[in-house]
């Protein structure tokens, strides 16, 4: 494994394969978002804070 | 934590992790840092996450000691973490907890990745309630993240956190007690098995449960080559973003329960409901314990008492509903000395893990300084025949002092658990329950509760 050789924990081979998967089908919404929010800064429109940013607190 | 036996040089729980260990010294509780971990350990205190994450109440607070206990050359640092009133088990955690400890994961995953790091594990073990906020207590779990990198955590995180409570909401809430089975979490085959055909319109359950223990299926032994695929920083926050609003959609809210409506069907009066508040507030007001054990605790009443005087209430049930109330009920309060847990009290939770050692037993995490055992004698001793001697001895053995309230056979609630049995319980008088208890036990009170049969009972163990 590439990626990690020093991991103690076993990630798994399946595990890893469908997460690269996953994540590269989940990172462009993640991008696309990201572009929407741009396009809408030109306009002067804000985005709301996401949950779970560093300011919120652990509910 | 409070009991693990040390075995070469740390603690039982924690000989996995090479980058340290916890160990227990003079009763207080340290965490060694490796040599090998020092960068890291330097990251997540230089880069301000450390005290973010404290600051939300997402990561245990530690304290750096001397290092003169060290035991090994490989010996980095020593901290010594704030110490957990109670250590509890996900296996003992109702719905609405479970589901608060993966999304603290998440939060900390989320928040780590903004610092440069990673969780390198995504244990359920690693959270505990503090000040009643699940709360990382493995200071060591953190790793630089390297973009491209994919979540070293995930499997762990599905097979300890989505899977269970994938079952728990949309199977049965009874299921979180494979996690009692199968220590490393639920296998996701079968999780995959176990849960709804429809959840396979789930998107989130889709992936990260049925199409990931596909994978792992089809994959399993095989090594990863590097075949190019790496994961970029925006893929990674897109897999977390996804596995949080995955458990956020996830909802089990108590319906038809065993105790769910107790208190309102009781036979008893609210003035003998009433008188046993006031006698349970007198005596710990002047006994004033650390820690309460409220054994057969339903939605909590009783706890909240006890934790007025600011012991720390563990509140035990058997009913996963009355868990979960009780623990929103704590939660919208905001009270913070009352754990709300699920306990079977006739088979309480196992030491379990590599060499039994891993993770304590129910009595090993006692004992406590003081029990309440209220409405419960009847059921252990005539619902699961437990003959009154060896309760008595079992009491002996969780704590010093005991509120215990002896309902008698005339009782209305003892008359229906002897409706469809034969009474095999002619000892089951209040005389042979103070003969039984006093063989371990001083009777330091015993109380008439007002408009019923039932007394309540404060006993104090013999040395």
């Amino acid at each position: 494994m590439h990626f990690l050789p020093h991991a103690y924990l076993d990630p798994g081979s399946g595990s890893f394969l469908i997460q690269l998967a996953i994540a590269a089908l989940l990172g462009l919404g993640v991008a696309s978002r990201a572009y929407w929010s741009k396009i809408k800064g030109w306009f002067g429109i804000k985005s709301k804070p996401r949950d779970g940013d560093d300011e919120s607190e652990n509910k | 934590m409070t009991n693990q036996k040390i075995n070469s040089g740390g603690l039982s729980a924690s000989f996995r992790d090479p980058s340290g260990f916890l160990f227990s010294r003079g009763g207080v509780l340290y965490r060694q840092v490796n040599h090998a971990y020092a960068g890291e350990y330097a990251r997540l205190m230089d880069s301000g996450l450390y005290e973010r994450l404290v600051k939300a109440g997402l990561l245990i607070p530690h304290i750096e000691a001397d290092q003169v206990w060290a035991e090994s050359e490989a010996c980095f640092k020593i901290i010594q973490p704030e110490r957990v009133p109670f250590i509890s088990y996900p296996y003992e955690w109702s719905f609405g907890q479970l589901k608060d400890a993966a999304l603290a994961t998440l939060s900390i995953q989320r928040r780590s990745l903004k610092a440069g790091m990673s969780l390198k594990d995504a244990s359920a073990y690693n959270i505990q309630f503090v000040r009643g906020k699940a709360t990382l207590i493995d200071t060591l779990s953190f790793e630089t993240y390297k973009e491209g990198q994919p979540w070293v955590a995930y499997r762990q995180f599905c097979q300890h956190f989505l899977a269970p409570l994938a079952l728990m909401a949309l199977k049965d809430v009874r299921l979180n007690q494979l996690l009692r089975v199968y220590i490393d979490g639920v296998p996701l085959d079968l999780a995959s098995e176990l849960l709804p055909w429809k959840t396979r319109w789930n998107f989130g359950l889709l992936t990260h449960i049925h199409l990931h223990a596909g994978a792992q299926k089809k994959y399993s032994g095989e090594a990863v080559k590097s075949r190019g695929g790496s994961m970029s920083r925006q893929a990674m926050v897109g897999l977390i973003e996804s596995l949080e609003s995955t458990i956020q959609k996830l909802d089990w809210t108590p319906r038809g329960t065993e105790w769910g409506n107790y208190y309102d069907i009781t036979n008893y009066s609210d003035a003998a409901f009433e008188h046993k508040k006031e006698l349970v507030g007198e005596w710990t007001k002047r006994l004033h314990p650390v820690l309460v054990w409220d054994l057969g605790a339903n939605n909590g009443v009783f706890s909240r008492v006890a934790g007025e005087t600011g012991a720390h209430v563990v509140s035990f049930d058997i009913d996963p509903a009355a868990v979960e109330q009780n623990y929103r009920q704590m939660k919208s309060d905001k009270i913070e000395n009352i754990l709300p847990l699920l306990l079977d009290l006739t088979n309480p939770s196992p030491a379990i893990g590599w060499a039994n050692r891993e993770r304590d037993s129910f009595g090993a995490r006692g004992p406590a300084d003081m029990v309440l055992a209220l409405a419960v004698i009847h059921h252990l001793a005539i619902s699961n025949n437990v003959p009154l001697p060896q309760l008595a001895g079992f009491f002996a053995e969780t704590g010093k002092w005991h509120v215990i309230e002896f309902v008698p056979k005339s009782d209305s609630q003892v008359k229906k658990l002897l409706t469809s049995r034969e009474d095999i319980f002619p000892d089951y008088t209040r005389d042979g329950f103070e003969s039984a208890f006093k063989e371990k036990f001083n009777i330091n009170s015993a109380r008439d509760v007002r408009d019923s049969d039932r007394v309540l009972y404060l006993l104090e163990r013999k040395q």
